[in-house]
């Protein structure tokens, strides 16, 4: 079986009230899957949880990953990490945590460019494809 | 877009796109409409596809004897891929034992360089999740399942993302400019220069007469079979009503039928018996009237003896034309009518444009 799709998220998208709303998480829960990046900033082997955190509009964001899949890999604090995985609410996390299936790190990437072609792709889907695009749109309609 | 409207296979070869690999989104890829005349071939908008190119990342694996199935993820749509194992690979790396001995290590081993290319080899097909995938290949359906068939697959190597917005963004253009503007094989004649639309309207004009065998006619009534060279033009407005003003289509085609109308005059097809507000037009090759009146001067005027020797000049045919039948008859029209005569034997040529009867 083929894992669902993994939908460009931007980090602060994932902690917006669309993905930590009880219900919409439930709905989508193991079902929503995303890709996302942003820098290393902490991890815990022990409790395999790692933090990723950027910065966007003068804002911190955090996004708490559970890295019990992708283990054992080689954490390098400030580093740019892309990760591709599902969204679960887990106790003792504020707001939601990424259940990682790909972890990697991709340091140097061009952040700018990436979002610029990221929204640019949105863009078209939303031209083309209202359905797809709704999905994108919930996370979206928060920021 | 409706299964009928699909293109018909044989013009497949004429979108630039069917021969090429796509490159679409995979969740194109996966919604894609099956044609309905050949199997494995699918319809994005109206272009056939069969060969589409995929960059993705590896988020599923499973290997067996002779091929790999790849999950390739490419941020839009997950697609299986089915990538066939190549000789080499199928061979195990099981020789490890033949390391190379310690005096051997500082020249040059061809055995051993050809298993490092061979180690090489396999590192580019073997790929473990979480790796970057291209992927090329043909789209099959096998279990109501979407999948690609590779013909070229191999890892890339991207980390820092660059070949991965570059892809997205080119993708993107490529939607923009070829697979989202729709295949108009029409505009390729529509596009032509306008002299080749009148060549056409009077070659459509011309099997119309001949179809129908028309011996007269009035403009407008051969109006509508013009009609197909405007594909946008709306219904010619009813006898009586004037076409509405700024249909610039309609107005086209009035100036069309009129360039025709006296092209078709020049080269004698069609001839006005009389000038007058009420434009009939005879057809050269059906006035009977014609034929007779030429028939009857060749006939007549062979006998007198100036011309029995020789036969009637062309230009001595046409003034008794002129005086019995009409003054509108062109030298075009009566070369017409006196090659048509000849090739039923009732004149001969004498020679170049002199003619006789014969009488037996």
């Amino acid at each position: 079986m083929l894992p669902a799709v993994a939908v460009y998220y931007f980090p602060w998208e994932v902690n917006s009230g669309a993905l930590q709303d009880g219900e919409s998480v439930r709905t989508f829960g193991s079902k929503t899957n995303f890709a996302h990046f942003s820098r290393l900033t902490q991890y815990e082997p022990e409790k395999s949880r790692a933090s990723l955190t950027t910065q966007h509009a003068s804002k911190e964001h955090h996004v708490v990953i559970n890295t019990s899949f992708v283990e054992p890999f080689n954490p390098i604090i400030g580093a740019q990490y892309i990760v591709l995985g599902e969204i679960e609410t887990a106790q003792g996390v504020d707001g939601v945590r990424v259940c990682a299936r790909v972890l990697n790190c991709v340091d140097g990437v061009n952040i700018a460019l990436l979002q610029k072609v990221i929204n640019e792709q949105r863009s078209f889907f939303r031209e083309r494809r209202p359905d797809l695009w709704s999905l994108l749109q919930r996370s979206r309609a928060c920021l | 877009m409706d299964p009928a409207e699909e293109l018909p296979s044989m013009l497949w070869g004429l979108d630039p796109i069917f021969s090429a690999f796509a490159r679409l989104h995979v969740t194109d890829i996966l919604h894609m409409r099956e044609s309905c005349q050949v199997p494995d071939i699918y319809f994005y908008k109206s272009h056939p596809i069969h060969k589409v190119d995929v960059l993705g990342t590896v988020v599923y694996k499973r290997e067996r004897e002779d091929f790999f199935c790849y999950g390739v993820d490419d941020g839009t749509g997950v697609i299986n891929c089915l990538c066939w194992k190549n000789d080499p690979m199928k061979e195990e790396l099981d020789s490890d034992g033949g390391k190379p001995s310690d005096d051997l290590q500082h020249s040059f081993n061809l055995a051993v360089e050809v298993k490092k290319l061979k180690q090489a080899q396999q590192t580019h097909f073997r790929l473990e999740i979480g790796e970057l995938l291209r992927v090329r290949g043909q789209v099959k359906t096998s279990r109501q399942q979407r999948e690609m068939m590779a013909s070229t697959y191999y890892k890339v190597n991207d980390p820092v993302m660059a070949v991965q917005i570059e892809w997205m963004s080119d993708v993107l253009q490529l939607y923009r400019e070829f697979y989202d503007k729709p295949l108009h094989l029409q505009n390729i004649s529509a596009s032509e220069s306008p002299i080749t639309s009148l060549s056409k309207a009077t070659q459509i004009i011309k099997d119309f007469l001949e179809q129908k065998a028309v011996s007269k006619f009035r403009p407008y009534d051969i109006q509508d079979i013009l009609q197909p060279l405007f594909p946008s033009c709306p219904e010619v407005a009813p006898a009586g009503q004037e076409p509405v003003a700024g249909s610039s289509t309609c107005q086209q085609l009035h100036v069309l039928l009129k360039e025709a109308l006296q092209l078709l005059q020049d080269e004698g097809v069609v001839y006005r018996k009389v000038k007058s507000q009420d434009e009939v037009y005879f057809v050269t090759a059906q006035d009977k009237d014609l034929l007779m009146a030429v028939k009857d001067i060749i006939r007549e005027d062979s006998k007198r003896e100036k011309y029995q020797e020789k036969g009637c000049h062309i230009l001595h045919i046409l003034s008794s034309v002129r005086q019995r039948h009409s003054m509108n008859v062109s030298k075009a029209v009566l070369e017409l009518v006196l090659k048509s005569l000849e090739c039923n034997s009732d004149i001969i040529s004498t020679r170049d444009n002199y003619f006789t009867y014969f009488i037996i």
